[in-house]
């Protein structure tokens, strides 16, 4: 009962179960995955989704949608790509990519807080015309040839292999994870996808915190790009595409809600870790990575379909077990407001 | 109306205007508020109260007027300066946020640290003597708790001005009186409250003041003492529809010699309910009183087939039909017309034509693949007439109708099927008077017609005025069988609240 009510309070740690069964299952198939040089490389992988992930939990979290975010980090990518061939810095990347992340947030947040236009056609329409500026910026040609010390970063380790990338991006997390569950500010995302117009009533800015959700996504997506550009060495014009699936699987697995309100990013990043392994535990178990984009989506949609049947249940027992009290024979009128022990 | 003493109105509106496109809904609007004064706000739906409430809220922008706070002129612009300047609004359905905790929900949108509100808050409670268990999660509240944190979250930002929009609709009983008691003390600490309400009752029982709303503008306000009930059922009914109230008034009573139920519930109990028995005759209307809570909806959803059977039968024409589908029961001949509109009831962003005809779509009168375009027109148009639906045509979206009107286009729609037994769920809640003697007069004319009705409703005027027979739930139990003559709103109120014990009147 009370491991029930911890893991109901923080949605994470079945996430957390989930991924130390797959683990140990693959591990189970194949021996050779459990040792730590294997796991770390997981983890090591995972930056690119963790950041992803993080950023549109934010636009979840309010229970809006971003699938731009693969075209953004792909423009990121090809930008910071054009960059370390030029012998520009990291900090400079960082900059545009957070001028470009700003951008696209902003425009996206216009278009769906004010302009009240469906989140998921808006963003897949900013998403198209991303793609389209990758195209034009690179002139349709993979951007590369810029090995060096740029790409030589991902591979800079802290400690036993762990790399600096993915030590900042686990910062960045708990960073963002006490924001999101500390500080006033940061509950208003969870509040405006409860119930906007709640929100709205008690005087939360709902459409700037819709439109910060947006900045947030798409500064994180583009932040992503770099480390992208730097982990692969270059760029093509697809870039990207097809990640915005697995960072919004990444959410739903980390526990959270897509109708917003419920989970928190901590999921995400282990959901991120479970993404990133999924290639991996393809290769390990004798499976092709072709079925990689498949098992993604029927995680996706298992996860969603489950979480929709037992949030469906619980109401409804919920209010079962509350019309069964007041019906039930000798009923006295219940009080207007009790204390309950539980 | 009159500022003859100096000291400056609590909350003063002047002059207030707002048109949604060519619908002027407000038409310069004067209202004034004192502390320490329940104004309650009455007025038929579309006469604009939730408008004007809005753009006190901050949620509307007026198109002219001013509003005044303590004699300052005050611009609402957005909720925020209306929270500051101490005006909260209880909406109609509280809005909370389900997934966080009872306190989360109270602090939320404040600028002090977590522990400064918490010992606030856990003052406030301790003042007015509640008692709540904070970590609790919202979605598991009642609807009576929901308001009551509502109402915290407007003492714990000190507001002066409190709107409550129709709170008493979702409560108990109990629930109602204790809630009145919780008024009456905010009303002595000197906050002033807009009290907005369809119930006549509840004006002479809390208010001090009243106004009433009709067509954008404020048409009667003064102290409660100043009236009574029949001065403020005139002013809120058009002139046109005395004769409906007084025809319906001339009731026939029924002969039960040797006619057989239509429909029979023998020992039904479901969740929410327990062992229900009764009968339907055809041609009748049997009104089931109690208050809001007391299983009647549940009682209905059951039979109706959303929710599980948990023992005995209900019987349609001698078949069986317990425990079937929503779909078969349909088919078999029982319709529903739902509590809540907006929630079951209509497809608002679709034309009043298509929402009348959706029952029958599976007639073959409609055409067997294609819609038949003219007779889905014609079927509409047939009740729009019959009805005096207000519509400009059938392409008008039903959303845009008032609620009075989507209620006819319900009724119609549920008529089109042709049932045996049609199960009606609150038909008038939140429907203007002029509306709710239209709609009157179609329950009766159905009645006439033979269709045997099952009338559940809240309003105990409107049992009596048009049921035949009647029965009343309390705790999920039938606690009275009233006939015509002894249905008298004392009977029916002491059985609603649980006053009499044993069975009266079996037919």
């Amino acid at each position: 009962m009370k491991l029930k009510k911890m893991m109901g309070r923080t949605r994470w740690i079945s996430s957390l179960v989930f991924l130390v069964a797959l683990f140990l299952i693959v591990g189970s198939i194949n021996s050779s995955f459990l040792t730590a040089e294997s796991i770390i490389s997981c983890l090591n992988n995972s930056v690119v989704y963790m950041l992803l992930a993080v950023g549109i939990a934010f636009v979840i979290l309010c229970g809006e949608i971003d699938v731009s975010i693969g075209a953004t980090m792909g423009l990121a990518a090809a930008m910071a790509g054009t960059m370390a061939q030029n012998g520009q810095s990291l900090g400079v990347m960082i900059v545009y990519a957070l001028v470009l992340g700003i951008a696209v947030g902003v425009f996206n947040g216009i278009g769906v807080a004010i302009l009240g236009i469906p989140s998921l056609i808006f963003t897949l329409g900013a998403g198209g015309i991303l793609r389209g500026i990758v195209y034009l910026y690179s002139g349709g040609r993979t951007v590369e040839n810029f090995a060096g010390s740029f790409t030589s970063l991902n591979n800079t380790t802290v400690f036993s292999g762990i790399t600096w990338f993915f030590t900042l991006a686990f910062v960045i997390v708990i960073a963002v994870y006490f924001i999101l569950t500390y500080t006033k500010r940061g509950k208003y995302f969870i509040a405006v996808g409860d119930n906007i117009n709640g929100a709205i009533l008690v005087g939360l800015p709902a459409k700037q915190t819709k439109i910060v959700a947006y900045i947030i996504s798409g500064c994180f997506a583009a932040f992503a790009g770099i480390i992208f550009a730097s982990k692969y060495g270059q760029v093509n014009i697809v870039a990207g595409s097809g990640y915005e699936m697995s960072a919004i699987a990444a959410c739903v697995i980390g526990g959270i809600s897509l109708t917003g309100g419920l989970g928190d990013v901590i999921g995400a990043m282990i959901g991120a870790v479970i993404m990133a392994s999924i290639t991996k535990i393809l290769v390990f178990v004798g499976l092709s990575s072709d079925y990689n984009n498949t098992i993604t989506g029927v995680m996706l949609i298992t996860i969603v379909v489950v979480d929709a049947l037992t949030q469906r249940r619980a109401t409804e027992s919920a209010r079962r077990k509350r019309l069964a009290a007041r019906s039930a024979p000798g009923a006295s009128p219940q009080p207007l407001a009790e204390e309950v022990a539980i | 109306m009159i500022e003859s003493n100096g000291a400056p109105k609590l909350l003063s509106v002047r002059g207030i205007t707002k048109a949604f496109g060519t619908n002027r809904v407000l038409k310069s609007v004067a209202l004034d508020l004192e502390q320490g004064e329940i104004l309650a706000l009455i007025g038929g739906n579309g006469a604009g109260k939730s408008t004007l409430m809005k753009i006190i809220m901050g949620i509307y922008q007026p198109d002219g007027g001013e509003i005044t706070i303590n004699g300052k002129i005050t611009a609402m612009t957005k909720p925020s300066v209306a929270l500051s300047s101490g005006i909260y609004m209880v909406p109609q359905e509280p809005m909370l946020f389900p997934n966080m905790t009872v306190e989360e929900n109270i602090t939320m949108g404040f600028k002090e640290s977590q522990r400064e509100l918490r010992n606030r808050l856990k003052n406030i409670m301790e003042d007015i003597g509640w008692k709540f268990d904070l970590g609790r999660k919202a979605s598991s509240l009642s609807i009576a708790e929901q308001t009551l944190v509502e109402i915290l979250r407007a003492l714990l930002r000190e507001a002066k001005v409190l709107i409550l929009d129709e709170p008493t609709s979702a409560l108990t009983f109990d629930e109602v009186e204790s809630f009145f008691r919780v008024i009456e003390d905010l009303r002595k600490k000197g906050i002033g409250i807009i009290y907005i309400t369809h119930r006549l009752a509840e004006v002479f029982e809390i208010a001090t003041h009243v106004s009433i709303m009709c067509d954008g503008i404020i048409t009667l306000h003064g102290p409660v003492v100043d009236f009574n009930r029949e001065m403020l059922v005139k002013s809120l009914m058009p002139p046109n529809t005395e004769h409906v109230e007084s025809k319906a008034n001339e009731c026939k009573i029924m002969d039960y010699e040797g006619k057989k139920p239509v429909f029979e519930l023998q020992n039904f109990s479901g969740f929410g309910f327990n062992n229900i028995s009764l009968k339907v005759y055809p041609g009748e209307i049997l009104g089931v009183a109690g208050v809001v809570g007391a299983g009647r909806t549940e009682l209905v959803s059951t039979i109706f087939g959303r929710d599980k059977v948990l023992g005995g039968h209900a019987v349609l024409d001698g078949a069986d039909i317990t425990g079937m589908k929503t779909k078969d029961i349909l088919k078999a001949g029982i319709n529903y017309v739902p509590e809540d509109r907006y929630l079951y009831g209509i497809y608002g962003i679709s034309s009043v034509g298509s929402n009348m005809s959706s029952a029958s779509l599976n007639d073959k009168s409609l055409g067997r693949f294609i819609l038949n375009r003219k007779n889905e027109q014609s079927l509409a148009q047939t009740y729009i007439d019959n009805f005096r639906i207000k519509v400009t045509d059938q392409e008008q979206l039903m959303s845009s109708l008032s609620g009075g009107n989507q209620q006819k286009v319900v009724l119609g729609r549920s008529l089109s099927t042709k049932p045996k037994l049609v199960i009606m769920d609150e038909p008038t809640r939140g429907i203007d008077a002029a509306a709710r003697g239209d709609i009157y007069t179609i329950i009766q004319k159905l009645r006439d017609e033979g269709v045997a009705i099952l009338l559940v409703s809240s309003d105990m005027e409107e049992i009596i005025e048009l049921a035949d027979r009647a029965v009343c739930v309390f705790q999920g139990r039938i606690n009275a069988e009233l006939c015509k003559e002894e249905i008298t709103q004392d009977k029916l109120t002491s059985a609603s609240f649980g006053v009499v014990t044993e069975k009266e009147g079996a037919v």
